[in-house]
């Protein structure tokens, strides 16, 4: 007796003989002599006798089209055969489709979803293909029922879902200190401990380079300048040896000398020991130059996953005040100042100015010098963007000045935002850690499901209501895919677990990773807090006090929840302000569809970036800053703050260092300026006027302007996806 | 971010009879446009922001010289702000003029100058045309050279 039926997408229902008997008749239906309803049934029930518990859907098709040859209605097996063929082809029409979008080139969301991949090359084209195959196997056999009815409801998102079987997680800080002492093994090289600044920025590449592979998101280095700072020293101490062999004098005394700062100076007028060293520094200071400018470059040009994406790199610097560290910070600072290749602007790797009272930030710091400097490099080529190690949340009392190795306590951010810091299972620390997995909930829908209710007090509590159930469910999907995560073996990750990761270094080969990769966290983001609060009272929070406030408690309330989950469950969970690069347009698409066009709601193409007050509303830097500021602190697993500036920000950095003064005034995390940079692709003029189609100085029609995009630049609009792009043309400026 | 460096509280005054051709302001030039302020609620809102300088620009506030006068000194013994000032005016027929020339003690920066269309530049720092300046009137801020640093693209 057949009991079950075995379905395509793996899910299992009771047997019907009427869904048998129902496909024979169609099959009848269209030949000359009609329905048979009584060998229909005979044939259903034959089926339905077998000796078997349980068969799948093309094994019945199999036995029915047999039954069928072998009756006097051969006919009806040819229709039934051409019918079966006729949905099969149907069903993978709709795959079929995506792979043409995919094959001809097309520019939409499917191509588009990323804005730093390239999916028209060869092998952007695979992983394309791979990427939406696995979104269906993901969808029917690895997600449990709740979570799949819910993102097929369009209330959450599970992000890097073609990711999710291969248990990849996101994203690293790498301590580069492991790699710098100890060499790599990565492909079929080995390389030994580096020895002096070149060695150790080409091993700084291939480090974030090899493990991008292994994982699913971004590569990060926490902390550039402390790392580095030691092979500024060898260098300088390689050119001692040098001018000592070249003059034939013993200046080996030289490489025990304090050095207050690498700085080059004309050798004229000195003699002796003097211009010895200052010699050995001029050298040193021109190699470390070169150094960055070959990371810089290297960053920008090594593709990784198959050769269609540059690494998502970022690299933190500006605490270290040691003479070497500080060589490190201003030769990166003036590399990217003068930019890569013909001067133009790196889009690769995003840094991050590590902003610390009394270290980097004050006139009276020792880094303040190049505090401007950086100020100075921003307002020119965007980066880098400002990590106020001052705020409440980003501070350790384990700080401490003369701690060599201080960095380990200091807050480091991944470019887009990702921030991972807190930890409840080791060390507080942000290195040698990063996120497992983001999945992201749409509040608006679940506001615009409650609008409905005329009374506000009530309208607002089925609104918790509904965010409670979310989170629950955003919760268990997390712990799901943690759980099937933490069954991959170390081999899997040969570089990524081979001592890179918080305590993988101890794992054997054939060692799974569940005794480390509690160190992750798992986020639960959400997006459009701006039109939830339109949804629920009819105002933002950028225009409305009340709207401010209940803003608050809706975030608030997310982190306490998101903190009882770290409990329950036992995993470091955090909660996310989403940049959502790929889903700004995919859940206001859906929402459109569900409720129609609702003012303020739905009626644009994107829903605003997590608790940011909406592109298009006009505000000065500092209400911005007073709106968004308070969000932050409770979105431990990262938020950003953008203020958009317009003319020339180059005429003006001392602008960029008043939107720092803004983010130390209101306790904000992590934040950059966002202004216009033209850049004339024939000679390179600069300027940043809106919309500018041809250059005023050669006339030249070759105009490449910079934006940024969720914490990254990108050269040109082409690769944003519709959702983004109408954001963009929606940005106005804050004065 | 054109109103000089670093964040301001921008004084927009209404009345101007310069006429500059292309002017980005003309809705400005009417006496009759804008509406009254006091000193003292001016004060208040320059006061309120911590973060930013303040400009003067308008209209031009050499028409209204006597208030702007007082709320320039006020801002000066009050606050710690620097004050940047737009005028159509040429720096020497301020001096030129008694009336004028009394709010020059309390302005750190003269901007000055018609605005020429037919020189317009939109490359220049904080200025429309080539023969408007950007005047020091109490002596240049030492310049900004940090050590090591590259050139910094020169600013016209």
């Amino acid at each position: 007796m057949v009991k079950r039926v075995l379905k395509r997408d793996g899910r299992r229902v009771d047997f019907n003989n009427q869904k048998i008997v129902a496909a024979i008749l169609k099959a009848m239906d269209v030949t000359e002599n009609g329905e048979d309803i009584v060998l229909a049934a005979q044939i259903a029930h034959a089926i339905s006798q077998l000796d078997k518990e349980e068969m799948t859907v093309e094994e019945i098709q199999d036995v029915v089209e047999n039954h069928l040859m072998n009756s006097p209605r051969q006919e009806v097996a040819k229709e039934y055969i051409r019918y079966r063929n006729k949905r099969n082809i149907a069903r993978k029409a709709k795959s079929n489709e995506i792979f043409e979008t995919i094959i001809q080139a097309q520019a939409n969301d499917i191509t588009r979803e990323n804005a730093n991949m390239n999916a028209d090359t060869p092998a952007g084209m695979m992983m394309k293909f791979a990427s939406e195959a696995t979104k269906s196997y993901v969808d029917e056999c690895l997600l449990s029922d709740p979570v799949r009815e819910a993102v097929a409801g369009n209330y959450i998102h599970i992000h890097d879902k073609d990711y999710y079987p291969t248990k990849s997680l996101t994203c690293i800080q790498h301590p580069l200190d492991i790699i710098l002492e100890h060499g790599l093994r990565a492909g079929h090289g080995e390389s030994r401990p580096a020895k002096r600044i070149e060695t150790a920025s080409v091993l700084a590449c291939i480090s974030m380079e090899t493990v991008q592979n292994e994982m699913h998101g971004g590569q990060a280095i926490p902390a550039f300048d402390f790392y580095l700072a030691p092979y500024v020293r060898k260098t300088y101490e390689e050119e001692v040896d040098k001018v000592s062999e070249i003059a034939n004098v013993d200046y080996s005394e030289l490489k025990k000398a304090k050095i207050d700062d690498y700085l080059k100076h004309d050798l004229v007028g000195l003699q002796g020991k003097e211009r010895a060293q200052q010699h050995a520094i001029n050298q040193t200071v021109g190699r470390v130059h070169q150094a960055m400018e070959a990371f810089v470059h290297n960053m920008n040009t090594i593709h990784s996953r198959g050769g269609n994406q540059v690494v998502f790199s970022s690299i933190n610097y500006g605490t270290d005040t040691s003479a070497e560290g500080r060589c490190i910070i201003r030769e990166i600072l003036n590399t990217t100042y003068e930019g890569v290749g013909n001067g133009s602007t790196a889009i690769f790797p995003i840094q991050i100015w590590k902003k610390k009272r009394g270290v980097s930030y004050l006139p009276e710091d020792p880094n303040y010098d190049l505090y401007k400097f950086a100020c100075k490099v921003s307002a020119r080529r965007f980066f880098p963007n400002f990590l106020n190690l001052d705020a409440t949340y980003n501070q350790d009392p384990e700080w401490k000045a003369d701690d060599p190795k201080r960095y380990i306590h200091e807050v480091a951010t991944m470019g887009c935002r990702t921030r991972v810091y807190d930890n409840r299972f080791g060390p507080k620390t942000s290195i040698g850690r990063g996120n497992l997995s983001f999945t992201t909930i749409n509040i608006v829908k679940l506001a615009i499901e409650c609008m409905g209710i005329s009374d506000k007090e009530q309208r607002i509590g089925k609104f918790f209501e509904r965010l409670d159930w979310a989170l629950e469910i955003s919760a268990r999907q997390l712990d799901e895919r943690f759980q099937f995560q933490k069954t991959a073996l170390k081999k899997q990750f040969p570089l990524l677990m081979n001592g890179l990761w918080l305590g993988s270094g101890k794992l054997d080969p054939d060692d799974t990773i569940e005794s480390v990769i509690n160190q992750g966290t798992l986020a639960i983001g959400f997006i459009g807090l701006a039109e939830c609060l339109i949804a629920l009272i009819g105002k933002h929070h950028g225009e409305s006090e009340e709207a401010q406030e209940l803003g608050l408690r809706i975030v608030a309330f997310m982190r306490d929840k998101i903190n009882g989950f770290s409990e329950k469950y036992q995993h470091n969970y955090s909660c996310f302000a989403t940049p959502a690069e790929g889903l700004a347009g995919k859940f206001t698409k859906r929402d459109k569809k569900t409720f129609g066009v609702l003012p303020g709601i739905t009626d644009k193409d994107y829903y605003t970036n997590s608790s940011h007050v909406p592109v298009y509303y006009h505000c000065t830097p500092e209400h911005k800053a007073a709106i968004e500021g308070p969000y932050h602190q409770y979105e431990g697993a990262g938020h950003i703050f953008y203020v958009e500036i317009d003319g020339d920000a180059t005429h003006n950095p001392e602008a960029i260092m008043r939107i720092v003064d803004l983010m130390d005034k209101y306790n904000i995390g992590y934040g950059s300026v966002n202004h216009n940079r033209n850049r004339c692709l024939d000679c390179g003029y600069e300027n940043a006027e809106k919309d500018l189609t041809e250059c005023p100085h050669c006339h030249g029609h070759h105009i490449d302007t910079l934006q940024r995009i969720t914490g990254y630049l990108v050269g040109t609009t082409d690769r944003w996806n519709a959702g983004k792009l109408a954001e963009l043309k929606d940005r106005v400026v804050h004065k | 971010m054109a109103d000089g460096p670093g964040f301001r509280t921008a004084i927009y005054c209404a009345g101007c009879r310069h006429a500059c051709k292309g002017c980005h302001n003309p809705q400005s030039w009417s006496f009759e446009a804008g509406r009254w302020m006091d000193v003292e609620d001016l004060l208040e809102v320059i006061k309120a922001d911590d973060l930013s300088d303040v400009t003067f620009s308008g209209g031009d506030p050499f028409y209204q010289v006597e208030a702007f006068t007082e709320l320039a000194r006020r801002i000066k013994a009050e606050t710690r702000k620097t004050i940047w000032c737009w005028t159509g005016f040429t720096l020497e027929e301020i001096q030129a003029s008694e009336e004028l020339s009394q709010m020059l003690p309390y302005l750190d920066v003269l901007v000055d100058g018609p605005f020429i269309l037919e020189q317009r530049d939109t490359d220049l720092l904080f200025r429309g045309s080539p023969n408007q300046r950007i005047i020091y009137l109490h002596g240049k801020p030492p310049e900004d050279i940090i050590p090591g640093t590259v050139a910094l693209e020169p600013l016209r």
